[in-house]
């Protein structure tokens, strides 16, 4: 193999995620009745921002070598918490703030806080207490999520304030605002992953926390910012959530934390940690929406829509396999 | 001083003790296994079920199943252990609870199924709205409602169900399709919103309308996906009344919805008659007396008694709610619980 062709093998292997995202957005526009629109590929960026944000501490928390499975139930109680304050229906308080833009800053303030501090304390019980992060945050997927049935009383909030939803309706170049809110959130993050020493010092400690620390980094405070981040990345999901939904159900977001599994694998993070880069995980973000943007549109049984969805996220996480091995082989 | 404290709390906890047995004992107690708590109708199904057994005698507790199949089936083992005085069993799963039902019934305990009608085995006794009914009820608004909008029933419709692992959803499609199949005009997209979750449901909107922007109605199994709904039509740049939608279960979402414009009927499932219905028979159910069938009135509404292969059955007509009819106090969407109290069933 000639060294240029190596180069051009290892760009692509290196951004495997988006060649299988164009190969899949030709395939469907190819073969699925309108499928090729300006307006569905808005629709796709769109969908992807909650499941996005949420991915973003999900990926963060992996990369350092642990896990966070609270991030559906933080997302599912942050939603709560802003459709309980600033929807005017249902169990709604209705709360009005002059001017009236300030419902956005409160309530997004609101929302992180509730998010950081539940990724505080899973952070304390992983960090300081040595327990697993599988079972801290297990727990607290379970706890969190019956806190929004409790508070909540299984009924729901809607009608969220004009001045919150308008970020839901108002479009910048066709996209919702809210999706660029997630994506000014992976711009971000990336930056802090690729340039900081934060993020990589995070990557060190998920490739081996035992060397990290005798090199002398700060591993417990760095593991606890990555929870930190997680819960408050989740509550920004949860609150991209209340505003697209125009309120919040008690069984908002059910399901997303397996997508967000999902997205992260696909975009490269190895779950084994000290692997990944936060625009892969965008990619694999996109990637599933794109799948289940397809999915809507195909004139499939209601029944096999979910089998459809596994066997190409399967298909997915495959195509990363391979590029493994072949990495390896060309190592 | 130790020890006078000790004596009242030791006092006061020998009369708890014996109080809380004599007020259950009062008719027994009754346990009712809710599917889940994550939508208004079950919730609004726990407090209305309690208040009416209250009124004719019974303490009721709840378990919830988390809409897994397993888990109701563990809380029926459970609760025939402790030989309750009868269970109301509103099914996760309408066929895989029956060998729990037959193990009830054969130790003595009567099962009343709730809202979900199980017909593959005999039960103490059914109080249902019907599903397919709903499903019925609402093609009949459909058909008056395309009528109304293109001058006769043709169109498209998009019907978004629950989980497609869920029979209460598969049912209300069901009846809904069997209806509409007289009318060759009218074109049907259906799309399943995953574990009922909203976001869902307004995912599907958002990318239907842009595969079918001539969408005329978009029906919903459940008031909350309406809200995703509209707030999809919303953000697409749509006005009320543009599309027309329409749900049913008849939560107070729904009737928010219908106030505001954006939703045109919400097909309602009688909550408070359903459980004032149990409640009327209790007596007779726990004292496994006949139940005979003809009409029954509960809470105004004229129910149907009928004996049926699993067991007498009441149902109980679902309500088409519209902007006309909204205010009326019976919804049970407008959280007005009826003021009357009801009576067994002599």
């Amino acid at each position: 193999m000639t060294l240029r062709s190596r180069r051009v093998l290892e760009f692509i292997l290196d951004n495997l995620v988006w060649f299988m995202l164009l190969a899949v957005l030709i395939i469907f526009s190819a073969t699925i009745p309108h499928y090729f629109q300006i307006g569905i590929f808005a629709n796709i960026v769109e969908q992807s921002s909650v499941l996005g944000v949420m991915a973003i501490g999900l990926a963060l928390v992996i990369i350092s070598g642990h896990m966070d499975l609270s991030v559906e139930s933080v997302a599912a109680l942050s939603a709560m918490a802003t459709g309980i304050l600033f929807c005017s229906a249902g169990i709604g308080m209705g709360i009005e703030l002059t001017p009236a833009w300030l419902a956005v800053p409160v309530s997004l303030l609101a929302g992180l806080a509730v998010g950081a501090l539940i990724g505080a304390l899973n952070g304390y019980l992983v960090v300081k207490v040595k327990m697993s992060a599988f079972i801290v945050t297990l727990a607290a997927f379970i706890w969190v999520r019956g806190l929004v049935v409790a508070v909540s009383g299984g009924r729901s909030a809607q009608d969220l304030a004009p001045a919150i939803r308008w970020l839901g309706i108002q479009r910048l170049v066709g996209v919702p605002l809210t999706a660029w809110i997630a994506i000014l959130c992976f711009v971000g993050f990336s930056f802090v992953m690729a340039k900081t020493r934060f993020g990589r010092h995070l990557i060190i400690i998920g490739g081996n926390e035992a060397a990290a620390f005798r090199a002398g980094i700060k591993v417990d405070r760095i593991l606890m910012l990555a929870f930190i981040l997680a819960g408050a990345t989740a509550a920004l999901a949860g609150w991209l959530l209340a505003i697209r939904t125009s309120g919040a159900t008690a069984n908002l977001g059910t399901g997303m934390l397996f997508n967000a599994f999902a997205a992260v694998v696909i975009g490269g993070v190895s779950l084994k940690g000290g692997v990944g880069a936060l625009p892969g995980v965008y990619a694999g973000v996109l990637l599933l929406s794109s799948i289940n943007t397809a999915i809507n549109l195909m004139g499939l049984p209601a029944h096999y829509t979910q089998v459809i969805h596994g066997l190409l996220v399967l298909a997915a996480v495959l195509l990363d396999t391979a590029k493994h091995s072949i990495r390896q082989k060309l190592a | 001083m130790k020890r006078k404290l000790l004596a009242i709390f030791g006092a006061l906890a020998v009369a708890l003790a014996l109080l809380t047995p004599a007020f259950a004992q009062a008719k027994g107690k009754v346990y009712y296994m809710v599917p889940t708590l994550l939508d208004e109708f079950q919730t609004g199904s726990v407090s209305a079920l309690e208040m009416f057994l209250k009124q004719v005698g019974y303490e009721m507790t709840t378990l919830n199943a988390d809409n897994k199949t397993d888990v109701q089936q563990s809380q029926m083992n459970d609760v025939i252990a402790l030989k309750p005085a009868a269970i109301i069993l509103a099914a996760v799963d309408f066929n895989a609870l029956k060998p729990s039902i037959e193990k009830a019934m054969a130790a003595g305990i009567p099962v009343i199924e709730f809202d979900r009608q199980i017909t593959s085995t005999p039960s103490a006794f059914t109080s249902v709205a019907g599903t397919i009914e709903i499903g019925y009820v609402a093609a009949a608004e459909v058909e008056r409602l395309l009528k109304e909008k293109n001058g006769a029933v043709k169109g498209k419709v998009l019907q978004v169900l629950g989980d497609p692992g869920d029979p209460y959803t598969l049912d209300i499609q069901k009846g809904f399709e069997e209806k509409m199949a007289a009318f060759p005009d009218v074109t049907i997209v259906s799309k399943p919103a995953m574990q009922w979750e909203a976001s869902n449901a307004g995912t599907i909107v958002a990318d239907q309308m842009l595969a079918n922007p001539d969408i005329d109605l978009i029906f919903n199994h459940a008031a909350h996906l309406s809200v995703a709904a509209v707030a999809a039509l919303e953000s697409a740049g749509k006005q009320p009344g543009d599309v027309y939608v329409m749900s049913s279960n008849g939560a107070p979402v729904g009737l928010d919805l219908i106030r505001k414009g954006w939703m045109q009927v919400e097909v309602e499932q009688p909550l408070y008659a359903q459980a004032a219905a149990v409640a009327m028979f209790m007596d007779k159910i726990v004292a496994k007396d006949e139940i005979k069938p003809g009409e029954y009135d509960v809470l105004g509404l004229k129910s149907t008694v009928t004996a049926e292969e699993w067991g007498p059955n009441i149902k109980i007509p679902g309500a088409a709610i519209t902007k006309d009819n909204i205010d009326n106090p019976a919804f049970w969407g407008n959280m007005q619980p009826p003021t009357d109290t009801i009576k067994s069933v002599e």
